[in-house]
């Protein structure tokens, strides 16, 4: 590299007097120029506006600077205009330097002209120090394969892929059943609506089938993903084979598995002790055993009872399946006119397939068995739901729970101290809880307990997380770059995360989750490359040794190590944060636009004996 | 009236295929507007405010992980007014609109703000020679006051004054004028007008947030009454350290600082009398926030929270109560609250029952969640848009269980609170999802109506 | 007689103290004009060597500014930060410069007040302390360096870079290690650096008996030894010739003297 001689020019502003009311700007332009290095110093009275910016236009090509110093405002506010200004002189804009004056100097010293002065000064010198030090630097465009992988074919996966489709990308959709609809599938209706479930995904599921976009891969799985944001090589697995493609990003989309009360309330113990799901099925297929009363437990095996968490969905489940029982809806109660129970319906098997299915799928069991509705039941049917706290947050939710209370549905409020018990006494499910109002033990006699259990991780969670190096968060969801504001993002560029992989949510959110994340995905796929700034981390292949502590710290998995056992950069994952600089146990690796000397240099001018 | 034609801040005319109008520059609006605008469409982000940034730019922490609410917020304020593909326009609001979907031709009312926001450097000299002083100051929720020419916050995008024209002597009468003679960039301007923009766009994203609902009405709090009761947000603007009270909680009427604080929950929601029968899913969290917030800012407080439902549901809140309880000894009660007059030194007295028997209990500071109501001017934009609201002027949703941020008129889509009580996470979870819609609509692929 | 001015650096981090600092500005709070700031993208970035230089070039005081743990806009930055400084503390006591000197502070982006408060504070303590010593005690300089060297050697970075992780993820074996255990083996690795480092220091230009090498460094004499032969190993100090019956020792200087 050439050694050309530099030549620094200083722009100090006046800011009105924002800056030139409080410090001697002139004093400090003819200091400047006693700088060394300094070709050329002036003052502007306003920087930022165009006058001032035509003045740095101008000066780099008549005093062929080849460093800039703006000394005003705060860099947070104008960095890239001035940036810009300097490219726009032919300068690159890793040559520019921004110090200061005003926020730090000039607005906190206002009484203090000469000592704001002096520092100003000092300010300047730590700046053009470290000008000095500056090197160009060339961003690098990388293209973007402009095509995206969705792994789940849930509803939020197929929210997302239809989406991405929707906004003129190629979808490759990976979902692991020989069906796409997710856990949905199980349910019986969906919310009030009162859609049966598996005809609401109808539209949903044939848009995906039909759309020209979409390459979908049922009874697949992601095998192995490598790369970085705009390159990643995919291979697929379908029944034994493998095909290989190549992809821009990847939404993570693979959905919950509901919690499995073992040993909780005579789960599995006693007959109609079933799971929400389970009661869903059941409902859907008309196999629920004679009935006059119903009691619903929530909170089972969450908030601390295994899981520490709220699962958010299921006190609405409840509500929903609540109301339908309280409607008879579609007659799932099996009830003749006038609420007899009809004649001879029989149920033919002990517990329907899918249920022994799932059950055997788990733990080979034996079935359970339900009772055969009798002719002659009692009319009404006596639903409780014995609560911690009832979750129906919002609109609907809220005027849902108003009208289950209109229809006689009974909220019992339980505490984690007082929980009820479930046993079975003289053939006859009974429930053995406290009553706070009326401060009595009290027993309740029901035909059937459901027990709303939380949404869980998926177990495949981890290896998908070790194979895309994305984090886990608690209790096994995967974790979002950041709760609040980056809600769908993964903290490594170029992937996405969308429904109750993430954590529990319903179909309205998983849907909205689905959609965000495409439109998150679909901002590299759109702009065709990714250009990082080249504030990145650079280690010399020459002192590495090989230790790996570098990608240890690392928050973003922009280092790997080469076939040699070096480390190496990943320029279009790396933020610049320096940890690894900071860390390398070798000083092997040098951040750029922010190295060691350049600190030390602007810091040690601080140091200097200022010369008059 | 002027009309004027609009273009982008670079001054490029508006294809419809590539750009968007966003009503609404708080956190959903701002995220839809970054996505839309990274990947190269044109977005015209409508604020009705001098500054963006909605209700979180009021808050102090936000859960569960109480981090900063204007740190994580002010880049994003920054990106947005600095995007050259968004045109930001601060004191505006939507009038009209034509077309379908696709398709749309808008008409906005940009306001004056009779200083011009590209000249002003917020260097905030015009403020302190304003003689118009102690107007009541809405963004502090009245906890503080401006004068006539204010910049609308510190950390406000675009940090540029704005002249009240209803308190500015200059405006009323003719006399004074300090700030213009005052400011050295010439940047104020008594001349201006407001105009009404035109220009056409492929879809609309509605995002105006919430408002905060005043419990003066129900009488049973004694807000307005007992000076020692405040709303939840007046007691985020205390405990800001950039706020009226540089973040020390004190009382309204002797400010001296609490040693107990009672927060009261569902104040006028969850109760079909005040016409709020619906829950705002997130004032649990809030006020387990602000009780946690009041044991870092005063030691040994004691905080008490009277609650129906504690509605702690999303991703680590239950731990997150938890905390509370037993880090923070924050005490929860699980019962309806009134407030039942005062003692003679100011301090609230709060009944509840427990166990079916009533009680009550001496604060010196309560603090009510009230209900978080849609924008009052839902009503006007939805008539403007064509679109329909609910019975509670949140804009309804067309389906809410696989649609849930499509409006009931095709093109025109749904993100944040105004379509339904969500947090922080869920609003820019929607403003993305919105803002994917929109994109859809750009690319004119979508098949079905 | 003009009143002592410390000079201060301090280091922000461009997230939430430089915007910290700005929002001072904004808001007009007033504090004294002793500080030269330096931006960082992230605190994590200031590595206890450069902290330490700059004590030893001079600097009076020296500050490092992060987010709130937990708010780190690079997630995990700050808590290296913390671990860093600690490492800088440690090897900053062992020279004898008041550890004061050298400040950790985390201020948000909505804490311009808090920032006016803490430069208010440290100039004020440093005013108290008086002028650093670094400018006439020129053994004061060899131990600061020696700190430095210490601080940039592989064993200490390595065990800063690996804390962290040991004592949440656990090793290869999926062994966690206690906080107090890390707490003794950084300890002790510190201590172990510095003083080998001390010793090539003083070395450096004249050879030492391992007599006046503990003396300097204020140790036992067969604790000097254990040093002595340990660098002895590592080809880092060779004996460079005898006094009498004293060997006397030198620094392998790599590259020429």
């Amino acid at each position: 590299m050439s050694e050309e001689k530099l030549r620094v020019g200083v722009f100090i502003c006046h800011c009105g007097t924002n800056i030139g009311g409080f410090v001697d700007v002139p004093a400090v332009v003819e200091y400047a120029k006693t700088l060394p290095d300094v070709a050329f110093a002036t003052g502007n009275l306003y920087t930022c506006a165009e006058d001032g910016l035509s003045n740095i236009r101008n000066s780099i090509k008549e005093n062929n600077l080849n460093r800039v110093v703006v000394a005003a405002c705060t860099p947070r506010t104008h960095a890239p205009l001035f940036q810009s200004t300097c490219e726009d002189a032919g300068l690159n804009k890793y040559l520019f330097t921004f110090v200061n004056i005003r926020e730090q100097c000039s607005w906190v010293h206002m009484k203090e002209k000469e000592n704001a002065t002096e520092k100003a000064k000092e300010l300047i010198r730590m700046g053009v120090s470290r000008a000095r030090l500056l090197q160009a630097q060339e961003e690098v465009q990388i293209d973007v394969i402009p095509s995206a992988l969705v792994i789940g074919g849930g509803v939020a996966g197929m929210s997302a892929a239809i989406s991405l489709a929707d906004q003129g990308f190629p979808v490759r959709l990976v979902e692991k059943q020989d069906t796409l609809g997710g856990f949905v599938r199980n349910l019986g209706y969906v919310w009030q609506e009162r859609q049966e479930a598996l005809t609401a995904l109808k539209t949903m599921i044939d848009r995906v089938k039909s759309h020209r976009n979409i390459t979908l891969h049922l009874g697949s799985t992601v095998v192995s993903a490598d790369g970085f944001i705009g390159n990643y090589e995919i291979v697929i697995e379908t029944k034994g084979k493998q095909k290989r493609d190549n992809v821009g990003v990847i939404v993570v989309a693979t959905g919950a598995l509901e919690y499995i009360p073992e040993g909780l309330y005579g789960y599995e113990l006693y007959d109609n002790v079933v799971t929400l799901t389970e009661f869903e099925i059941l409902a859907k297929n008309k196999k629920l055993p004679k009935m006059s009363s119903i009691a619903f437990i929530q909170c089972v095996g969450s908030r601390g009872q295994d899981k520490s968490y709220c699962s958010r969905i299921c006190c609405n489940v409840t509500l929903k399946n609540a109301m339908n029982l309280a409607d008879n809806w579609q007659n799932m109660l099996g009830l003749e006119e006038g609420g007899k129970a009809a004649e001879g319906v029989s149920v033919e098997k002990a517990v329907p397939d899918e249920i022994a299915e799932r059950r055997r799928g788990r733990r080979g069991r034996r079935e359970g068995g339900a009772e055969e509705a009798a002719p002659g039941s009692g009319p009404k049917l006596d639903i409780a739901v014995f609560n911690r706290d009832v979750m129906s947050y919002g609109v609907e939710h809220e005027l849902m729970f108003n009208k289950t209370r209109e229809k006689k549905v009974r909220f019992i409020r339980y505490t984690p101290q007082n929980l009820p018990k479930v046993s079975l006494e003289n053939e006859k499910l009974t429930i053995d809880y406290w009553h706070d109002t009326l401060q009595l033990q009290r027993k309740m006699t029901v035909d059937m307990v459901v027990l709303a259990t939380p949404l869980v991780a998926q177990p495949d969670a981890k290896e998908i997380s070790k194979m895309l190096k994305v984090p886990l968060g608690q209790d096994g969801f995967f974790l979002e770059a950041h709760v609040k504001l980056r809600p769908v993002d993964f903290a490594t560029d170029g992937i996405y995360v969308c429904g109750t992989c993430k954590g529990p949510a319903d179909i309205p959110e998983a849907v909205e989750q689905g959609l965000a994340a495409a439109s998150r995905a679909a901002i590299p796929l759109a702009r065709g490359y990714v250009q990082p700034e080249s504030l990145v981390a650079f280690v010399d292949s020459d002192v590495c040794s090989g230790c790996g502590t570098c990608i240890e710290v690392c928050p973003y998995n922009a280092i790997r190590k080469t076939e040699n056992g070096l480390a190496e950069v990943t320029i279009a994952a790396c933020k610049g944060c320096g940890n690894c600089g900071a860390t390398c146990p070798e000083n092997a690796i040098l951040m750029n636009h922010f190295t060691d000397n350049q600190l030390l240099a602007e810091a040690r001018a601080a140091l200097e004996e200022v010369k008059e | 009236m002027e009309k004027a034609e609009v273009a982008s801040r670079k001054g490029k005319r508006t294809e419809i295929e590539k750009s968007v109008l966003v009503i609404g520059g708080g956190i959903a609006g701002i995220q839809a507007s970054l996505d839309l605008a990274d990947k190269g469409v044109i977005v015209h982000l409508v604020e009705k405010e001098p500054s963006l940034g909605g209700r979180m730019a009021q808050l102090d922490k936000t859960f569960p992980t109480n981090d900063c609410s204007i740190c994580i917020l002010a880049p994003k304020m920054a990106d947005c007014y600095g995007h050259p593909n968004i045109n930001v326009m601060t004191c505006s609001e939507v009038v009209g609109i034509e077309g379908s979907k696709g398709n749309f031709s808008v008409q906005v009312l940009k306001k004056a703000r009779f200083v011009d926001e590209n000249l002003c450097t917020g260097c905030g000299e015009c403020l302190e020679k304003c003689p118009t002083k102690g107007i009541q100051n809405k963004w502090e929720q009245g906890l503080a006051t401006r004068r006539a020419i204010y910049i609308p916050y510190m950390q406000a995008v675009p940090r540029a004054a704005i002249i009240d024209p209803e308190n500015c002597r200059f405006l009323k009468e003719g006399k004074c004028g300090v700030c213009k003679k005052v400011c050295k960039r010439e940047a104020v301007d008594y001349d201006m007008k407001d105009a009404i923009l035109e220009f056409d766009v492929g879809a609309v994203v509605v995002a105006t947030g919430f408002d905060v609902w005043d419990p003066t009405s129900s009488t049973e709090y004694g807000y307005g009454k007992n000076p020692n009761v405040f709303t939840a947000m007046e007691y985020e603007r205390i405990i800001n350290a950039a706020g009226p009270t540089h973040g020390h909680i004190q009382r309204r009427s002797d400010g001296s600082e609490p040693k107990s604080i009672a927060f009261i929950q569902c104040v006028g929601s969850r109760n079909i009398q005040t016409g709020h029968p619906y829950c705002c899913s997130v004032c649990c969290m809030h006020s387990t926030k602000e009780a946690m917030l009041a044991t870092e800012h005063i030691e040994g407080i004691r905080s008490t929270i009277f609650y129906k439902d504690m509605r702690a549901c999303a991703k680590g809140f239950n731990e997150y109560v938890e905390r509370a309880k037993n880090d923070y000894k924050v005490q929860y009660i699980n019962s309806d609250a009134t407030v039942q007059g005062s003692t003679s030194a100011g301090n609230p007295i709060v009944s509840y029952d427990v166990g079916g028997k009533s009680q009550q209990k001496e604060f010196d500071m309560v603090v009510l969640a009230t209900t978080l109501v849609p924008s009052e001017k839902n009503k006007a934009l939805a008539k403007a848009l064509g679109i329909e609201l609910d019975e509670f002027n949140f804009f309804k949703v067309r389906d809410h269980v696989f649609d849930p941020v499509d409006s009931t008129r095709p093109g025109v889509y749904l993100a944040g609170y105004c379509a339904g009580p969500v947090d922080i996470p869920e609003s820019v979870a929607m403003g993305s999802a919105a803002a994917a819609k929109a994109m859809e609509d750009l690319m004119e692929r979508k098949v079905y109506a | 007689m003009s009143e002592f001015q410390p000079k201060i650096i301090v280091f922000l981090c461009n997230w939430c103290s430089y915007a910290g600092a700005d929002l001072a500005g904004v808001s007009r709070y007033q504090y004294p004009t002793n500080i030269r700031t330096v931006r960082v993208m992230c605190s994590t970035r200031v590595s206890p060597d450069i902290v330490l230089e700059l004590l030893k070039d001079g600097a009076d005081g020296v500050m490092v500014s992060g987010c709130h743990p937990g708010d780190c806009h690079y997630i995990n930055g700050n808590y290296y930060t913390q671990k860093r400084v600690e490492l800088a503390q440690r090897l900053l006591k062992m020279t004898g410069l008041e550890p004061e000197r050298m400040r950790l502070d985390w201020i948000s982006a909505s804490e311009g007040e808090k920032f006016a408060h803490v430069v208010q504070e440290f100039v004020t303590k440093l005013k108290e302390l008086g002028p650093t010593p670094v400018k006439k005690d020129e053994k004061l300089v060899t131990r600061l360096q020696a700190a430095i060297d210490a601080s940039r050697y592989f064993r200490l970075k390595v065990l800063t870079g690996k804390e962290i992780n040991l004592t949440t993820k656990g090793n290869v074996y999926a062994e966690t290690l206690k906080i107090e255990s890390l707490e003794e083996i950084m300890a002790q690795a510190a201590e172990d650096e510095y003083r080998n480092s001390l010793i090539l220091q003083l070395t450096h230009s004249k050879p030492c008996s391992v007599k006046e090498l503990a003396k300097e460094i204020g140790e036992p004499t067969d604790k000097t030894l254990e040093h002595v032969v340990s660098l002895r190993a590592k080809n880092m100090l060779a004996l460079d010739h005898i006094e009498g019956s004293t060997p006397k020792y030198k620094a392998i200087l790599i590259g020429g003297a």
